[in-house]
């Protein structure tokens, strides 16, 4: 469960030491003090990339694009919830892919996306608040990024179309005062 | 896990409202929350709000741990530069762990003085009490030396850039007082700004104590 847990928050990749490592806390090593060559970790993105370039481990593909998400994706791309599989995964896949040399990373990652696209743009217009925060609790961070873009300018043509105060407060200030009220 | 409190004090920033700022994630600047008493409240908050300062401990841990390292390589007679040993690997994930720890302070502190930077535009150079308290110490002075450099560059040109970009159609507005602010000198004149009386003001004057929330413009 911790697992699980800990590859929500960080970006985590299995990896394989081919070197042993001294001095380091890595998972079991604590209490020996050394990481032994051929054992299984996992690490944080940042650190297992650095240390596969420099051949001292090597990287395979993270749960997040294992056969599972695959199948979903195929079978409806846009009810897939990518957010708890990874908030980065374009991202991410795209930064894996080239490190792991799995090519089949790139066709996922555009079909997912071709897809996942079109609904976020027409819900972005259309949807009801009870809607929309039903889908905002699958999205990737980046598709929640272009969800919100795409509100933010439908109301900025809405405003342009209709006029209204040319001044307002500032968005800094206004969460508390509302608060107080 | 290597970096995972650095990691937390980025998700912190991600995490917040863009542009929005939360207090600074430091324990000297959680001694105004002694005012809430009880001191197992206290005790939570300052758990909660010392990741800056447990971050730099850590890359302090790891520079110690690759230091020691470096020396066992150098005490068994080998090159640093070309030994490929398991204390190099480790020194090497210490030396990885420390540039990252690094990158993400820096990262937490560059964006906060991003959005503090943008203060200025939106608010003006007075801060209100509520987000002054969330700045430390370093973060009011840069505000007040950018707020300072701006000013005198304002003064040079001779323009005020943090005025709207579009030009009025009338330099005067009608606004209504939202809050008691009694009298004011204003450019053209003296005002008595009592709450919820209305004005015609020169919209320069206005501007910045609707930006503050002491004033609404009226249309129509």
């Amino acid at each position: 469960m911790a697992r699980v847990g800990m590859a929500r928050v960080l970006l985590v990749c299995p990896v394989v030491f081919r070197k042993e490592v001294n001095g380091v806390k890595i998972d079991d090593s604590v209490e020996k003090g050394f990481v032994e060559a051929g054992s299984r970790s996992e690490l944080p993105f940042w650190l297992a990339k650095e240390l596969h370039l420099r051949q001292a481990v090597s990287m395979s593909t993270p749960a997040c694009f294992n056969q599972k998400t695959r199948m979903e994706i195929q079978a409806d791309a846009a009810c897939v919830d990518l957010r708890s599989r990874c908030p980065y995964f374009y991202e991410f896949g795209c930064k894996i892919a080239p490190l792991v040399g799995d090519q089949t990373i790139g066709y996922l990652l555009l079909s997912a996306f071709k897809t996942r696209y079109e609904i976020i743009l027409s819900k972005a217009h259309t949807a009801t608040f009870s809607a929309s925060s039903k889908l905002s609790t699958i999205l990737t961070k980046e598709e929640t990024d272009l969800y919100e873009t795409a509100q933010w300018s439908m109301a900025a043509f809405k405003k342009w179309r209709t006029g209204g105060p040319r001044f307002q407060k500032a968005s800094i200030l206004g969460r508390k005062r509302r608060s107080i009220d | 896990m290597h970096g995972r409190q650095a990691s937390q004090l980025v998700k912190e920033l991600a995490s917040s409202e863009k542009g929005q700022l939360k207090p600074f994630n430091m324990q000297h600047n959680t001694c105004n929350f002694n005012v809430f008493g009880s001191l197992g409240m206290l005790h939570v908050l300052r758990f909660l709000s010392d990741l800056f300062d447990q971050v730099i401990e850590q890359c302090e841990q790891h520079h110690l741990e690759l230091q020691s390292l470096i020396r066992k390589i150098q005490d068994e007679g080998l090159d640093v530069q070309t030994t490929r040993n398991a204390d190099h690997y480790g020194a090497l994930i210490h030396h990885l762990s420390l540039v990252r720890n690094k990158r993400c302070l820096l990262a937490y502190v560059y964006n906060r003085a991003e959005i503090i930077r943008s203060f200025i535009w939106k608010v003006g150079p007075v801060l209100p009490e509520e987000i002054q308290e969330k700045l430390s110490h370093t973060e009011g002075d840069h505000f007040r030396r950018y707020s300072a450099s701006l000013n005198s560059y304002v003064q040079e040109v001779g323009v005020d850039l943090t005025l709207d970009m579009v030009p009025p159609k009338d330099p005067y507005i009608k606004v209504r007082v939202l809050d008691d602010m009694g009298a004011i000198v204003l450019s053209d004149k003296t005002a008595n700004l009592a709450r919820h009386s209305m004005h015609f003001l020169r919209r320069t004057d206005a501007e910045q104590y609707i930006a503050q929330g002491l004033m609404e413009e009226l249309t129509g």
